[in-house]
């Protein structure tokens, strides 16, 4: 019996900003290969633009029902019942998508929502600017900003932040137990459970009231759980994936000074910058998805039952999306990458994480030119128990 | 041009609207999509395509 090659495939840490180079490897070779997951999943790995598309775009033959992170978070048991919307899958998820999506998705709703991320963010670099220097951006600027974005959307107090970063980082920390998932979940639903209740009561104006409000009116309106789980989902996905984003991108920046410069003297361009980085860096590490019935992909054979685990990063920097995919170009519009996933699961959020990631180079470009690392690049301490990439903590300074 | 859009298909992602706010709409209450001009002019073929890529769900055609 030959052995698997694992994933993650090893990454080079000299190179913190690329995929490992064997996706690239396995992308122009044999498109589709088997691999060993760290939770002991066989699984099929795809790295090519093309066939991960399929994978992410046809519900029917690739089903998210095992969960999305099965295949690296040792809390995830792909054979639990379904707890999450993320597990869903054809009219049920639709369902539930329908009724909670247009709060976050609708363009008129969300131009709505700028100014207070602009004042979220623009409050963040005052605080930033009257804490002493070197100042750990990742923990007090990046997690601050979304955190309260997130929070304020939901009409979640700042005394209770600790409840939906608790329950993230329990999520999407790589050796977490299915009991210390539940543990940290409890008070978060618990939470959310009598928020419910209040609003139910007595609607405000906040994404919360306005499913339960959108919802009574449908021909199945949520239930409290499902209120709870959706939102929940939305708090604990909302922002630390959004924050690793944030300073992710900030390391590459400051840390090849020419692109933080072009910024600083057209700041104009952060929203493109925000939408380069999201594909370039592409945070996530994989999803995964399971085969509903005996099919092909690329002229493989995948039976019902097999793990299919869709390499995001590799797909961003395939050539079939852009010709020089493994070039940084802030000044482009990086096209319908995979940054954000695809498909009906495709992040719901994706809109506000923009929005925040534009504000914050936009307003730190315009305030904070002066802005660099406290640290030479390559002593940046790096995450390794997350399945969100990036900076485990990176001090800055500006004067 | 004709472009097609999918009610049953579409998740109200709202790619299409920020991409090509002359050719698409969203209702109110769903977000889901809604063609402004199901004709639009060949030099705006384009920009469809492109909202037709970046849509996650695969709603909306152009023939």
């Amino acid at each position: 019996m030959t052995t698997l090659p694992m994933m993650p495939l090893p990454q080079e840490r000299t190179h913190p900003f690329d995929p490992p180079p064997a996706y690239a490897d396995l992308r122009d070779g044999e498109r589709i290969t088997r691999v060993a997951t760290p939770t002991g999943l066989d699984a099929w790995l795809v790295s090519d633009y093309r066939t991960i598309r399929e994978v992410l775009g046809d519900g029917r033959r690739f089903s998210t029902r095992a969960g999305m992170a099965a295949h690296v978070i040792s809390g995830f048991d792909p054979n639990a019942p379904i707890g999450g919307f993320s597990q869903m899958d054809g009219p049920e998820h639709v369902r539930i998508r329908r009724n909670f999506a247009p709060q976050v998705t609708h363009a008129r709703r969300l131009g709505e929502m700028e100014p207070m991320v602009a004042r979220i963010t623009d409050e963040a670099i005052d605080r930033m600017l009257a804490s002493p220097e070197p100042f750990p951006l990742h923990r007090e600027f990046s997690t601050a900003i979304t955190t309260g974005v997130i929070a304020e959307l939901i009409g979640v107090p700042p005394e209770k932040y600790h409840l939906l970063q608790d329950a993230a980082y329990t999520l999407f920390g790589t050796n977490t137990t299915p009991a210390q998932l539940q543990a940290a979940l409890a008070p978060l639903f618990g939470y959310l459970m009598e928020q419910v209740a209040r609003r139910r009561a007595a609607p405000g104006d906040d994404v919360l009231s306005r499913m339960i409000r959108h919802s009574a009116d449908s021909d199945r309106p949520l239930t409290d759980e499902e209120l709870v789980r959706m939102n929940a989902a939305l708090l604990v996905a909302g922002f630390d994936t959004t924050a690793s984003m944030i300073t992710y991108g900030l390391v590459l920046l400051l840390g090849h000074r020419a692109y933080w410069e072009t910024l600083c003297k057209d700041p104009a361009l952060s929203a493109a910058t925000g939408e380069e980085l999201v594909r370039y860096l592409s945070a996530g590490v994989g999803l995964l998805r399971q085969a509903v019935e005996d099919t092909e992909l690329h002229g493989q054979k995948i039976a019902a039952g097999d793990f299919v685990v869709v390499a995001i990063q590799a797909g961003n920097r395939d050539p079939e999306l852009l010709p020089d995919a493994d070039t940084f170009d802030p000044a482009r519009r990086p096209g319908p990458h995979l940054g954000f996933g695809h498909g009906a699961h495709a992040c719901v959020g994706q809109h506000i994480a923009r929005m925040e990631l534009a504000a914050v180079l936009g307003r730190l470009a315009t305030r904070v030119p002066s802005l660099r690392l406290a640290v030479p690049l390559a002593e940046v301490d790096w995450k390794s128990d997350s399945v969100v990439r990036g900076p485990a903590e990176l001090p800055v300074a500006w004067s | 041009m004709k472009v097609t859009a999918d009610r049953d298909r579409c998740i109200g992602a709202g790619m299409c609207v920020l991409t090509a706010p002359a050719i698409f709409d969203q209702d109110q209450d769903e977000a889901m999509v809604i063609l402004r001009d199901e004709t639009p002019p060949e030099d705006a073929r384009r920009v469809v395509e492109d909202a037709v890529n970046r849509c996650p769900s695969g709603a909306i055609q152009v023939h």
